[in-house]
């Protein structure tokens, strides 16, 4: 899986990480059990500070996404069931509501958000479904 | 015999130093980040040539004059040194010259051509790619390590018969020229030196392994063949050449410990043919790497382009990253890896053994 990144982006290096990963998970591209490489490897191949890796790292495992192995890199976790009152189904609610939000501010529509986050999910599972 | 010598190593120096333009990856020229789609620009290519041009006939002309003299001049042996190292140097000098000038005309061409300069700059990485690679496990470096302890063992177990003068410098006709008194330490003094670099061996292969495989995202197919090409043929050739000198080494210490147990051909041939084969090897290896990926056509994304990294490396020959945990990257202007000199582990790492073989050079 390819990881893209733009240094002089304004989006952080480590968020860019963070949503790279999310999305090759969600599309498939790496499977629960699969491993993710160490910082140090990661960090070296990129060329940017273990830091930066490592700070995607931690966020990626405070959501729950994977589990770092100390030295040898992370492990993608199975998703779980979540239920309303999980912490994770609450940050995910905040992160929709402000998107949402945005959206019905510049105007928006019901139906056009919801026919949004539709094709959006259908994209996301086009690859995993081929396979 | 001597002139032989040093012609030969000037002259794959000259090779080698003439092809460099021809070698490196396409993306970089003459230590310049050049986007993808402007690598073929005439004027770059005329660059090259010139270079190419310049340093070959510069080391035609001066090997010419080198063998000539030699020839017919019949010097003596100590100028015939003083001349033959020369040579060697002179060659390095105007190439590096030679790559300073074109350095800063690169450079001028891109900035005024404005190459580069209304792309996205994108640094991009493979999570697979480390599974593709096939540099060699560590401890296939320990069998010629294996094989110097056993000589070791030998050596003690003749250290009786061994001669009351050990050498500890062999000329270039193939006999010992410099000796010290027998001592249990002096008797193997070379083959520690020869441990400290087989050990040496060991940890640039390891050091190498766990430096960044760089991709490009303009590219991608062609970088990922060359990293993992130039990571397989540096492990090789390390573990190669840590056999050689192995067998070298040997080969030396039994005629210590066996004096006159060779004949003086043999003492002669021996070093010679070490000295071809590792110099070939270099040849084969800067060929094999330089030319990897490149049959890959173009695979550039308009309005993308790879993150120039031009900042870190100075004067285009010397990289200095902190942010890249890397100790090793591969060299933009010649055939093989460098030192990420913002990194202390590196340095380390090559000056360690030099100062561990001094200690058992003065010491014993």
């Amino acid at each position: 899986m390819i990881i893209h990144i733009e240094p002089q982006a304004d989006t952080p290096i480590y968020t860019q990480l963070t949503k790279q990963i999310i999305e090759g998970i969600a599309r498939g591209y790496m499977r629960p059990g699969d491993s993710l490489p160490s910082v140090r490897a990661l960090a070296g191949d990129l060329g940017v500070n273990m830091h930066t890796v490592n700070k995607s790292y931690h966020e990626l495992e405070k959501r729950g996404i994977i589990r770092i192995i100390p030295k040898s890199g992370a492990v993608i976790q199975a998703p779980v069931v979540v239920t309303q009152d999980s912490p994770h189904y609450e940050h995910i609610t905040d992160e929709l509501k402000s998107a949402i939000a945005e959206a019905l501010v510049l105007g928006i529509q019901t139906e056009q958000v919801e026919e949004l986050v539709t094709s959006i999910i259908q994209d996301l599972h086009a690859e995993s479904k081929k396979k | 015999m001597e002139m032989t010598i040093l012609f030969i190593v000037s002259f794959f120096l000259a090779v080698i130093e003439t092809a460099i333009p021809y070698l490196i990856k396409r993306t970089v020229v003459f230590g310049v980040t050049i986007p993808d789609e402007n690598t073929r620009d005439q004027r770059l290519l005329s660059f090259k040539k010139q270079y190419s041009i310049i340093v070959s006939c510069f080391s035609l002309v001066v090997l010419l004059a080198f063998w000539v003299w030699g020839v017919q001049a019949n010097p003596v042996d100590a100028q015939l040194f003083l001349v033959g190292i020369a040579l060697p140097f002179a060659i390095m000098f105007v190439s590096l010259a030679s790559y300073v000038y074109f350095h800063a005309r690169t450079s001028q061409l891109k900035r005024g051509e404005k190459w580069g300069e209304d792309s996205r700059q994108v640094k991009i990485s493979d999570l697979s790619v480390r599974s593709q690679d096939e540099m060699l496990p560590w401890y296939m470096y320990l069998f010629p390590m294996l094989v110097t302890l056993g000589v070791i063992v030998y050596t003690v177990l003749q250290y009786p018969s061994l001669p009351d003068q050990i050498p500890t410098h062999w000329g270039p006709n193939g006999q010992p020229d410099a000796f010290t008194t027998k001592s249990p330490a002096s008797a193997i003094s070379t083959l520690l030196i020869l441990l400290v670099m087989q050990g040496m061996f060991l940890m640039i292969n390891e050091t190498t392994k766990r430096s960044g495989i760089k991709l490009s995202a303009t590219r991608t197919t062609a970088s990922r063949i060359r990293q993992l090409t130039l990571r397989k043929y540096t492990s090789w050739f390390m573990f190669i050449t840590s056999i050689l000198i192995t067998m070298l080494f040997s080969f030396l210490q039994l005629s210590t410990i066996h004096e006159g147990m060779f004949g003086e051909g043999l003492m002669l041939i021996v070093p010679f043919v070490f000295l071809l084969v590792v110099l070939g090897g270099t040849v084969v290896f800067a060929v094999k790497v330089g030319r990897a990926g490149e049959e890959i056509g173009s695979e550039s994304v308009a309005g993308l382009a790879d993150f120039d990294e031009d900042q870190y490396w100075k004067g285009g020959l010397f990289y200095f990253n902190k942010n890249d945990p890397s100790i090793f990257v591969e060299k933009r202007f010649g055939v093989g890896m460098t030192l990420n000199f913002a990194n202390p582990k590196g340095y380390l790492l090559v000056l360690g053994p030099i100062v561990v073989i001094l200690v058992v050079s003065f010491v014993i």
